[in-house]
């Protein structure tokens, strides 16, 4: 699923963010990014998300060499990839079930779809009975679910997670993870950038450690 | 079309959600389309009075007292073979003082005491109006005042030339001045557009992160301006409208007096929508300067590390 050969991120006056990094990601597997701040693991995501080229180096990801793919190949390539952040990113002036239906709706899916897709989603993390409310009526970890169920409404092949337990507490980033194994269950890659060791460490899954830009453990 | 759609609903949506500052955008065109629609309004009637006018020009060719009867013969015979005379009339001497007797009937007393009719016979002419443009006109009364027995020609065609120039420079100034409006109301749709693209940015970047075509990320921006821009030009014509009736009401006897009869009329519905679809197409413009570079590039870091 993802084939990083010698990947380099370097930014003006030689300083580097990722630096000679090879990695590969079966398809359906689960695979924690792990390391402390500034090791490079968000780069790696960005990469993934094509918001940044690489310097050096091939990254290859279901099929799409993103080292140099078109605008419009872009926009094809992403339309496969679910995301989720920190912060969530959900539109405060949306409804819960508008901030999922948006998504397939710019990609040109039939609104009765949407609405089907979005309510199974919706349903899987649980809120389907919140489909009504704002972003700002629910909890942290409620706001996190919908981020999720956006991220899997277009059925994407790829989850990419940027520490998505971030603003939780521990029992709520347990049950954000479980999530994700059950994403995963269904047979979707999944990648998660976290530094929470111990949630990991609960998870159980192969875990690549960067630090100064560089892979310094698989385990 | 589900782009159009799509575009269109969250432009309403972001006018209702940002009115105060929508409101200044189509304040901002009204005025632009106001200014043009008031120099539209002006040359348009002075252009269709003087397409009266020209349509009614004539000349009058002044007979020379000795002048015989094969000379006038002559005279009219030319005229009637240039095939740009639509019609004409001999006013003899006789028939010229009654007419200054009746149309100057406080002068009238002057006329007694003449031994001789000091007015001269003449034949007025009524031209074609194409004539006027083509310089076949000029070139007829040229060749008339050179025949014999004639004493003078009288052609007005210069003040009308004159009149249609001076009303070509306040249009051409009109326009300027139009244009610099019509700009600074790009600019201030622009900036409020901007205002919604910043208050927006974290939607724009899950739309470019989930593949979405730059016509779903601009569109909205792009229709938000059309629609301030199609506002503000109706809210203008509405104005203008309300403007012109009143100056009507008010003035349009007086109005009247003064073009012989000839009366004023609004904007004809060509030209309405020419301010509505240029009002519409200035605010497009603004929309899609604020968001041209929308959907080129992620706008925030992720959260988390490097």
């Amino acid at each position: 699923m993802i084939e990083a050969h010698h990947l380099s991120k370097a930014y003006s006056r030689g300083l580097y963010a990722l630096r000679d990094l090879t990695l590969s990601v079966s398809k359906g597997e689960f695979v924690f990014l792990t390391g402390p701040s500034g090791a490079g693991k968000s780069t790696f995501l960005r990469l993934l998300l094509v918001q940044e080229r690489a310097t050096e180096g091939s990254l290859v990801v279901n099929g799409h060499d993103l080292t140099s793919l078109s605008r419009r190949d872009v926009q094809e390539y992403r339309r496969g990839i679910g995301f989720v952040f920190q912060d969530f990113k959900l539109i405060p002036t949306r409804t819960v079930l508008e901030n999922i239906t948006f998504v397939p709706e710019v990609v040109g899916v039939p609104r009765a779809q949407q609405q089907r897709r979005a309510f199974q989603v919706l349903k899987w993390v649980g809120l389907q009975h919140r489909m009504s409310a704002y972003p700002k009526d629910l909890s942290g970890g409620e706001q996190q679910r919908i981020s999720i169920a956006r991220a899997l409404v277009n059925d994407p092949v790829l989850v990419l997670a940027d520490e998505p337990t971030g603003n939780l507490d521990p029992d709520l980033s347990l049950e954000i993870m479980n999530l994700f194994r059950e994403v995963n269950a269904g047979g979707t890659t999944v990648l998660v950038a976290t530094h929470d060791r111990e949630l990991i460490r609960l998870v159980g899954r192969r875990t690549v450690t960067l630090d100064q830009g560089r892979i310094v453990d698989v385990a | 079309m589900r782009a159009v759609d799509y575009a269109l609903r969250q432009a309403w949506a972001s006018l209702k959600r940002s009115a105060g500052a929508s409101a200044l955008s189509v304040v901002a065109i009204a005025l632009a389309v106001i200014v043009l629609g008031v120099l539209l309004l002006l040359t348009w009637n002075a252009q269709q009075v003087m397409a009266q006018w020209a349509s009614a020009a004539e000349f009058s060719v002044f007979l020379r007292d000795d002048a015989s009867s094969e000379q006038r013969g002559a005279i009219e015979t030319a005229l009637d073979q240039s095939g740009i005379v639509a019609g004409r009339e001999y006013v003899s001497k006789s028939q010229a003082l009654a007419r200054f007797r009746r149309e100057f009937a406080e002068l009238a007393s002057l006329t007694s005491g003449f031994a001789d009719n000091p007015f001269p016979a003449s034949v007025e002419v009524r031209l074609r109006p194409e004539a006027e443009g083509d310089g076949r006109a000029d070139a007829l009364v040229r060749r008339v005042a050179a025949l014999p027995g004639v004493g003078d020609v009288r052609y007005d065609s210069e003040w009308l030339s004159t009149f249609g120039a001076g009303l070509r420079t306040v249009r051409g100034a009109g326009l300027m001045l139009a244009a610099v409006m019509a700009l600074a109301a790009a600019v201030t749709v622009a900036a409020v557009v901007r205002i919604g693209l910043y208050a927006r940015r974290d939607e724009i970047e899950i739309m470019e992160l989930v593949g979405a075509p730059l016509a779903f990320i601009r569109g909205p921006f792009v229709a938000e301006g059309l629609l301030q821009g199609g506002g503000g030009a109706v809210l203008a014509l509405i104005l203008l409208w309300t403007g012109f009736a009143l100056a009507r009401g008010w003035w349009g006897s007086e109005l009247g007096a003064m073009l012989n009869g000839l009366s004023v009329a609004f904007l004809p519905f060509r030209l309405c929508a020419v301010l509505v679809g240029g009002g519409m197409a200035v605010g497009a413009a603004g929309g899609l300067a604020a968001a041209r570079h929308a959907g080129r590039g992620a706008l925030t870091e992720p959260s988390g590390g490097r």
